[in-house]
């Protein structure tokens, strides 16, 4: 796989050249293999400007960039030798830069990622092929290899920031802001590339995320502070952003709410109603319960084979058409707690009306087992 | 049904403890006063509290923290519960610390009132106090609706 054609051998040969500076020996399958999986991932992922990236180094080698990148995904032995290498790190499998392993990440994945970092940023400028240049005679050691972009992003985070460019930058700034671990690579390269390139990637990285590791590298988006707060709270802030946004699925009605104070404050209402129902279900069951023997099989039977019945049976007289949350009624519930036996009466449901509720639930709840907000279902909201 | 699912696991704790707790009122057919039904009903809601936490043994900080509060929650464990405050309010302090430093925009005045909601999350940051809450959501969820069949089944018998 290192030679489809002339030019691809070059950029092998400075892959193995790279091999040298790394210390693992798996570098080379990985660079290899990598290679593949990081074009077709980013062109799938709609990573335009990988596959203009790879155009414009293509075209400082003199190579048609678009015919490379289909060269190489046309290889299928890249993508066998994939699976292989996922394998060896466990850690981050989200993305194609999954199976890269840690070692490499420690060697390569500063420079490759500064230097893809400002190849990218040339090329959004504009298209000025002469840093490129400058860096590519330096970069044919440490070439674009987007295995050490992988490893990078694996340790990084998932963007699909082709970090084709390899200059050994030592941009361990934000990094080791962040993150836990120095990382130390060789920054020979980075000596020896323009000095202006270093200085940009230094100061400005691509975007980046929390990948899934004990230590947390954060990337710093462009044109933000990387200072080593500001950083931290950055990832502080979008953990907490995730978690908002899975409370928001968890709470019925919380759709439209966009605004911290306004989901915490929905939230709370949420608990608090939560909690409130509990205490009137149990003080329910302390006086509907009269019978001494429940018999435990029948009502585990009923309970969790038969959801429907049990469920319908509770449903009351009425259907609730509203199957939107509103806390609001859920306390106008539990404070009409000594009135609430008679509108609970579970009239005898004929089969068919069991049906049609059930249905009434499953459409109304779609996706919800009946351990979800069926239970708004079955309440009687209005009382 | 999942049989290790979270519901399955509380629905034979939680229906085990009602049965236990039936079987220690033998005179409740006769109209039982409201001290006899309102201790009846702090055994249920207890045991409910418990059987959920136990179903989740201590993997969530919600569930050690309603475990370590059932447990205390006599007055003869005063030593005990001296001992929690006095720990809370260290982890409490240190959170708040943390959590002052990097404000929220607001959140920190719903975070408060969310820590005392959720049990145990008077120690946590904003961050864990978000995870323990989804997860205390989602078994409360599976409770009520666990006690609501329950006492459908119940009302029909």
């Amino acid at each position: 796989m290192a030679s489809e054609n002339d030019d691809m051998g070059l950029e092998m040969s400075s892959i193995t050249m790279l091999n040298k500076y790394s210390n693992t020996s798996e570098s080379d399958p990985f660079f290899s293999s990598g290679w593949d999986p990081i074009v077709s991932q980013s062109e799938s992922l709609g990573g335009s400007s990988m596959a203009s990236h790879y155009h414009l180094v293509m075209e400082n080698q003199g190579i048609s960039g678009t015919s490379h990148v289909s060269q190489y995904q046309s290889s299928p032995s890249f993508v066998e030798l994939v699976p292989k290498i996922t394998g060896f790190d466990g850690g981050n499998l989200s993305q194609i830069p999954g199976p890269f392993s840690l070692p490499q990440c420690n060697q390569i994945a500063n420079s490759n990622e500064r230097g893809s970092k400002y190849s990218l940023r040339s090329l959004d400028e504009h298209r000025i092929p002469e840093t490129l240049v400058g860096t590519s005679p330096n970069g044919k050691i440490r070439k674009r290899s987007p295995e050490s972009d992988s490893p990078l992003r694996s340790c990084k985070n998932g963007d699909e920031e082709p970090g084709m460019d390899l200059s050994s930058e030592g941009c361990d700034g934000p990094r080791e802001q962040a993150g836990k671990k120095p990382k130390t690579e060789q920054n020979s390269g980075a000596n020896s590339r323009g000095k202006q390139a270093a200085k940009q990637d230094k100061d400005s990285s691509q975007s980046g995320e929390a990948p899934k590791e004990n230590y947390i590298h954060v990337r710093a988006r462009r044109g933000q502070a990387t200072n080593s707060h500001s950083l931290a709270e950055r990832l502080r802030r979008e953990k907490i952003s995730e978690r908002m946004r899975l409370l928001q699925e968890l709470v019925p009605g919380c759709n439209k709410i966009t605004g911290k104070a306004v989901m915490l404050d929905e939230i709370i209402n949420y608990v608090q109603s939560l909690q409130q129902q509990v205490e009137f279900l149990s003080m329910k069951l302390a006086t509907v319960n009269p019978e001494l023997n429940i018999d435990l099989d029948r009502i585990l039977s009923k309970d969790i084979l038969h959801p429907q019945s049990a469920a319908v049976l509770g449903f009351g007289p009425g259907t609730n058409p509203s199957h939107t949350f509103s806390p609001s009624t859920f306390t106008g519930t539990i404070s009409g707690f000594p009135n609430t036996n008679p509108g609970f009466l579970p009239l005898p449901q004929t089969v068919l009306e069991n049906e049609v509720q059930n249905l009434f639930q499953m459409g109304f709840y779609p996706g919800s087992t009946m351990d979800g907000f069926g239970l708004d279902g079955r309440l009687k909201p209005e009382m | 049904m999942n049989p290790s699912s979270l519901k399955s696991r509380f629905t034979t704790r939680f229906l085990r403890a009602l049965t236990k707790i039936n079987a220690h009122k033998p005179i409740s057919s006769s109209s039982p006063g409201p001290g006899e039904i309102f201790q009846r009903y702090r055994r249920i809601k207890v045991a409910a509290d418990k059987s959920m936490a136990y179903s989740v043994r201590s993997r969530r900080t919600w569930s050690r923290a309603t475990l370590w509060r059932l447990r205390t929650r006599s007055p003869r464990s005063r030593l005990a519960t001296h001992a929690r405050r006095s720990w809370v309010k260290t982890r409490s302090t240190r959170a708040a610390s943390h959590g002052k430093e990097k404000k929220e925009d607001g959140g920190t005045v719903e975070a408060e009132e969310l820590r005392e909601l959720v049990p145990g999350g008077e120690a946590m940051d904003l961050c864990n106090l978000l995870d323990e809450t989804a997860h205390y959501i989602k078994c409360l969820t599976t409770q009520l609706d666990i006690l609501d069949r329950q006492e459908c089944t119940s009302r029909e018998l």
